[in-house]
């Protein structure tokens, strides 16, 4: 066998390992798919996105998931309110301000964060904020809105805090030196420069850790409570979707309407995660600078 | 060497960590003159330039002995302001540097911070962008992006960028390095213009612009400074060996 045959081989052999992964995700989606869709022959796209009761065992079961969706949606907005800040700052303090040995200390700690099995935070929740909530604000149940939002913003804060950072990084140090020449302060670097500079990475950031949070599922089991019912305070309880999927799916008979609602849960899921991947690539490449600038 | 000094430096040296970078330099530089520094890469110029406007205090792990003195106070003094002094002494880079803002938003940014009106603003960034001589060329497009500009262009907005500020003493740290012929012959033209009313102190490795466009001349090298005369003193009859071998291309 010659050199360029050789050659040739591992060209191949390699595209088919990249192939896997592209083969398996198309498998997932179609299996989703052929189990999710036969829902609709009994419940309209309509009255199962924006039907507003989840009774899927009931006789006859109703099949509206607008109440999960809610769940899902006011817990990852609520959780981005908390994490953005704090992930932002932390990022901005890390790249720009921190002395050499506090940052890698900050770093690995936040790194540490992101290594945590979300079993564990979800733990956290339930047997220490949940009964503090409780006793705090005189609640019937600490697990809620505010409970699943905080851990979730635990979640979500080590990967908006290292996408940010990098962003941070990726400015060049030729605009610093520029605005630091005209006399501004480090503050003013970083609030007029440095972070519009960056402003396209960190809202990937968000977008990401948006992400993370929505199809985030033992959290939510955990500790935002279950109740399919649309929340009136912050305090309520919740069920978003991955905790209705993971609570329901083992009880839920093979094929059932049951079984094919939840499975349409998860291509509703499987559409926003996209959404906010797709925003997240859309965001990156519409603010992205021309010129020197290029992040 | 000249009766009017704006400048002065006393047995100033400068470190990186342990190494030290510049060795006991005392010179002064004069008002509303043009003083080029030449020499091989790594001898110290463009550290010496960014000693004078404090840009080196942004290295970690600098230490400076010896005074600056401008308008005779030290300015390495504990009590004094970097942010001030850099208000006062502006600057120009090697490569040009907008801001990716709209070409009025780099000239507005520095004004801005020293809390010029809104209303004086127009004014500024028109008359800044006159004496950079880049009017002309964007006055319909001061709402677009600097990032558009040509090199060139980009680098006469950094000089009045860094104009706008009303700075007593311009640093430029080899501005045309980065340009083509024709850009660089722009800049050496506007620099003529400007001597008139503003100190400017190059740093530059093109033997030719400095004899152009400068009054006087120091040669520095391996962190000393060699020999500083009238710059046509230097061209012509140097004192030094080594400077006349750097000058005339025998080394460096």
């Amino acid at each position: 066998m010659n050199r360029q045959t050789k050659e040739i081989i591992i060209k191949y052999i390699f595209f088919l390992f990249a192939l896997v992964s592209v083969i398996v995700l198309g498998l997932i989606v179609f299996s989703l798919f052929r189990e999710g869709l036969p829902i609709f022959g009994k419940v309209s796209v309509k009255d199962f996105i924006f039907g507003m009761e989840w009774y899927p065992t009931y006789d006859p079961p109703s099949f509206g998931i607008f109440p999960l969706i809610v769940g899902s949606l006011i817990v990852t907005l609520l959780a981005t309110v908390i994490a953005v800040p704090l992930g932002v700052m932390a990022a901005i303090y890390i790249a720009e301000i921190a002395p050499q040995a506090i940052k890698e200390i900050l770093k690995s700690v936040i790194e540490l964060l992101a290594g945590l099995p979300s079993v564990v935070l979800g733990f956290f929740g339930m047997v220490i904020v949940a009964p503090w909530l409780q006793d705090t604000f005189d609640l019937p149940t600490g697990l809620n809105i505010v409970n699943a939002s905080v851990i979730l913003a635990l979640m979500a804060i080590p990967t908006i805090s290292s996408i940010s950072e990098d962003a941070l990084y990726a400015v060049p140090r030729e605009y610093k030196e520029a605005s630091y020449a005209l006399g501004a302060t480090k503050f003013e670097t970083i609030v007029q420069v440095i972070l519009p500079a960056a402003m396209s990475g960190i809202s990937t950031a968000v977008m990401l850790g948006m992400a993370r949070a929505i199809g985030e599922t033992m959290v939510v089991l955990m500790v935002a409570g279950g109740a399919a019912a649309i929340p009136e305070s912050l305090f309520d309880s919740v069920r978003p979707m991955p905790a209705s999927i993971a609570a329901e799916m083992g009880e839920a008979p093979f094929r059932s309407g049951h079984y094919q609602a939840l499975f349409a849960i998860g291509i509703v899921l499987f559409f926003l995660t996209l959404f906010f991947n797709l925003f997240a690539d859309y965001v990156s490449h519409k603010f992205r600078q021309i010129g020197s600038g290029t992040l | 060497m000249e009766t009017n000094t704006i400048i002065k430096l006393k047995d100033v040296n400068f470190y990186y960590g342990q190494s030290r970078a510049l060795t006991d330099i005392s010179m002064t530089f004069g008002k509303n003159k043009v003083t080029a520094l030449i020499g091989p890469s790594g001898c110290g110029k463009s550290t010496l330039l960014r000693l004078l406007n404090r840009m080196n205090d942004l290295i970690d792990g600098t230490r400076v002995e010896g005074e600056i003195l401008f308008e005779d106070k030290n300015i390495y003094a504990p009590d004094i302001d970097p942010v001030e002094i850099r208000r006062k002494i502006g600057m120009v880079f090697q490569k040009p540097n907008p801001f990716p803002k709209t070409i009025y938003n780099n000239i507005a940014y520095g004004p801005k911070l020293t809390g010029v009106k809104a209303g004086d603003l127009d004014a500024l960034v028109e008359q800044s962008l006159k004496q950079s001589v880049l009017w002309d060329e964007v006055k319909d497009i001061l709402n677009k992006s600097a990032m558009n500009l040509s090199g060139g262009q980009q680098q006469r907005l950094c000089i009045a960028r860094a104009l706008a500020m009303k700075p007593d003493i311009l640093l430029m740290d080899e501005p045309t390095s980065a340009l083509d012929p024709i850009s660089t012959a722009k800049i050496e033209e506007l620099i003529e213009e400007l001597k008139k009313h503003y100190t400017i102190i190059i740093v530059t490795h093109n033997m030719q612009q400095a004899a152009r466009i400068s009054d006087e001349t120091a040669f520095f090298y391996i962190g000393n400074l060699v020999e500083y005369n009238k710059t046509e003193k230097i061209f012509t009859k140097p004192d030094v060996k080594q400077t006349e071998d750097y000058i005339t291309g025998r080394f460096g």
